[in-house]
């Protein structure tokens, strides 16, 4: 008897994330794989049209733009952030007097999240008349249109995903201080030199984490929404209209919930794919200090 | 082994009330009193005065409370119908005269009207059947009366060197207007963003071909009109009577927040009489003025509909009482005096002629409306305001507009895009 309730009592305790976990997302999660074989408009009933949505995809000229737009966009952002979370790690993992406040000044941006007020702000801060601008105009440089011209909005949504780059470089700061110092010094003793050490031990050290970050960004960036939203609604000339706008104009602008869950699992699709990637691909590049 | 069963037994209790803690709320309410929700969007301007009138609503009668649920127009929509289909939706609902088709056509999701309980007879009949109607069955009711107007910056075309009392015409805006890019290139005649310029595309093609797209889902005009059209619209771009799309693009919906706007280097706008006043917002020397009509104008395409439409949930457990709420919002005296024209001028005879004998109704907001009213088209097709086939027109503009189509491409393009959407709603 006694064993019996040991049994079961630990899914007592995983009960209420048990709970939340069907109500919250595996009902809805069945139900869009069922919506997306239906005509579902979001009010009145669902009518069956099997792989119809599926099919309209591949020649909607939208989906292979905003396809095109999500893969530019997670190519800029995601390199970008985590080269850029790597640099301020390795500063920040400097000994100096008061390295604290840095380490948390730097971290503010992610805090702040992928948020509508920061969203706002990049609006601000890069239109014609903004402070860019207008230092850009200090230094004598022409302004440039950074959000009105189809070949640079991309560029400009992007900054705003790299400039939160707070926990991944959180987490390469605590990888660097995982790294044995006695790899330091025994390369210091063999002479080797600044660039070396980071290419043949800080690297091969860092792989693990850099492999953590790329999954997490990657799948991040795919499903990003909120800056392009704020910022440019997709625009100008739909060069920033990434995936997640396409999947929310045709759920709730245009309300053909059926056509945008379809859009959704196939986004679920491409970041499987993408995932399972680089899993394989990192078999080859990261490295595990216990598989020596 | 006692610590381990009370661990267990909390989080039994924990569970079991997260499932049941929505059921605790229904029973809580079971008293007689009636909890009303009420649901808007606005600004500081609406909502102030609408809770104070429903707060009054609930001075007479003490057993009906009525929450106002309210937000700015962003994400509105969007909101709504998807409280309407988790059936969570309030029981009074401020809709836009467009999506009353629109929703109606999916389900029946809308209360009809009773004329038993709410006093129509202050409305203008005609304006209850154009707007307010589905199926012959009256489904809301007009808060206000909205029209277009042409807003102008005086000081800024006298600067021009332009005569500010002109009669504009569609020529004499480019050889008149040009003059503003003319004596400052920071400055432009027109504040249109690129959904700015699809209204104006609207306005012409009314004028010349009826409209853009029918009742019947056809595609009103030609492709010759269409290039008059766009060739028209074209020396706006070359002439500086509107900036470049990369300059007001970041102001897609919103030209009001254009810095360029609202520091006065743009000196006309189109709008609707209902968000003039938070369009305007600090600027001086702002007059409303008619819209350009071109000879022989099929139709004028100055529009003229409800401001915002109020209705009633189908899925209400208190119809009736929220009929009553709607009824007193429209027909007290008190009520129209506390709402003043937070929605446009009122809809209805009664509460325009309180406000009247207050002296409520700004001597702007009347002119722009009544010179609204003297120039209204024909209403758009329900089609032309689908969302889906404006988003179509709004691309092939965008595209004209950052000059990557020639305008006999942009109207062939347009035709074509239209029709296919058009056949697949």
């Amino acid at each position: 008897m006694k064993r019996k309730m040991k049994r079961f009592e630990g899914y007592l305790y995983i009960l209420p994330w048990l709970v939340g976990f069907l109500a919250l997302q595996f009902v809805p999660l069945v139900n869009s794989l069922w919506y997306s074989f239906t005509d579902f408009q979001l009010l009145g009933d669902a009518k069956f049209v099997g792989f119809q949505n599926y099919r309209k995809l591949f020649s909607d000229p939208l989906f292979r733009q905003s396809l095109m737009v999500t893969f530019q966009y997670v190519l800029i952002a995601v390199p970008g952030k985590i080269i850029f979370a790597l640099i301020v790690a390795l500063i920040l993992n400097q000994r100096l007097t008061g390295i604290n406040l840095f380490r948390t000044l730097y971290y503010v941006p992610s805090i702040l999240g992928g948020s509508v007020a920061i969203s706002v702000l990049w609006k601000y801060l890069f239109m014609n008349q903004g402070v860019v601008n207008n230092l850009l105009a200090v230094v004598g440089l022409p302004g440039q249109d950074w959000l009105g011209n189809p070949n640079l909005a991309l560029g400009t949504v992007s900054l705003v995903t790299i400039w939160q780059f707070g926990s991944s470089m959180l987490l390469f700061l605590a990888g660097l201080k995982q790294i044995p110092e006695c790899l330091y010094e025994a390369a210091e003793i063999d002479g080797a030199g600044k660039l070396r050490v980071f290419f043949t031990i800080t690297m091969p050290e860092l792989s693990p984490i850099v492999l953590f970050n790329l999954v997490m960004q990657m799948i991040n960036a795919f499903q990003d929404f909120t800056p392009a939203y704020v910022i440019t609604q997709g625009g100008p000339l739909k060069s920033t209209y990434l995936y997640g706008l396409m999947l929310y104009d045709q759920g709730f602008k245009f309300f053909k919930m059926g056509y945008a869950s379809a859009l959704s699992w196939i986004l679920f699709v491409i970041i499987l794919f993408f995932t399972s990637l680089t899993f394989k691909s990192s078999q080859s590049w990261v490295h595990y200090g216990d598989d020596v | 082994m006692k610590k381990r069963c009370l661990l267990t037994a909390s989080i039994l209790v924990l569970s079991i009330g997260l499932v049941f803690a929505a059921g605790a709320k229904e029973s809580a309410k079971a008293s007689g009193d009636i909890t009303l929700r009420m649901s808007w969007w606005g600004g500081d301007s609406r909502h102030t005065p609408t809770l104070e009138a429903l707060k009054l609503y609930n001075q007479r009668n003490p057993n009906v409370k009525i929450e106002g649920e309210y937000s700015g127009w962003d994400g509105y929509y969007q909101k709504i119908v998807t409280q309407i289909a988790g059936g969570t939706a309030a029981d009074i609902i401020q809709i836009d005269q467009p999506w009353l088709n629109e929703l109606c056509s999916k389900g029946d999701v809308f209360a009809t009207i009773d004329p038993t309980v709410i006093d129509i007879s202050q409305f203008d009949q005609s304006f209850l059947d154009n707007y307010c109607t589905y199926e012959g069955q009256l489904k809301g009711l007009p808060t206000g009366t909205n029209v277009n107007t042409f807003l102008v910056d005086v000081k800024l075309l006298k600067e021009s060197g332009i005569d500010p009392d002109t009669v504009w015409t569609w020529e004499n805006i480019v050889s008149e207007g040009r003059k503003v890019h003319q004596k400052d290139s920071s400055k432009y005649f027109s504040s249109a963003t690129p959904d700015i310029i699809r209204f104006w595309f609207e306005v012409y093609m009314a004028q010349l071909a009826g409209g853009v797209v029918d009742e019947n889902k056809q595609v009103l005009f030609t492709e010759e009109q269409g290039t008059q059209a766009f060739t028209y619209f074209k020396s706006w771009f070359d002439e500086g009577i509107v900036a470049p799309f990369a300059q007001t693009s970041l102001f897609y919906q919103k030209f009001q927040e254009n810095p360029d706007w609202i520091n006065g280097k743009m000196a006309t706008a189109w709008d609707w009489v209902s968000s003039m006043d938070k369009d305007i917002g600090s600027k001086q020397n702002i007059e409303t003025r008619k819209f350009p009509v071109m000879d022989g104008a099929k139709n004028t395409g100055v529009l003229m509909r409800p401001s915002q439409i109020f209705v009633v949930n189908n899925n209400s457990a208190n119809k009736a009482e929220a009929m009553k709420v709607v009824d007193f919002l429209f027909n007290d005296a008190e009520s129209a005096s506390i709402l003043g024209i937070c929605r446009g001028i009122p809809a209805t005879s009664g509460a325009r002629e309180v406000l009247a004998a207050q002296g409520a109704i700004t001597a702007m907001a009347e002119k722009a409306t009544n010179e609204g009213i003297s120039q209204a088209g024909l209403p758009q097709s329900v089609w032309q305001m689908n969302s889906e086939v404006m988003q179509t027109m709004q691309d092939v503009i965008d595209e004209f507009g950052y000059g990557r189509l020639t305008p006999q491409q942009a109207s062939r393009k347009m035709i074509q895009s239209l029709q296919s959407t058009l056949a697949s709603l």
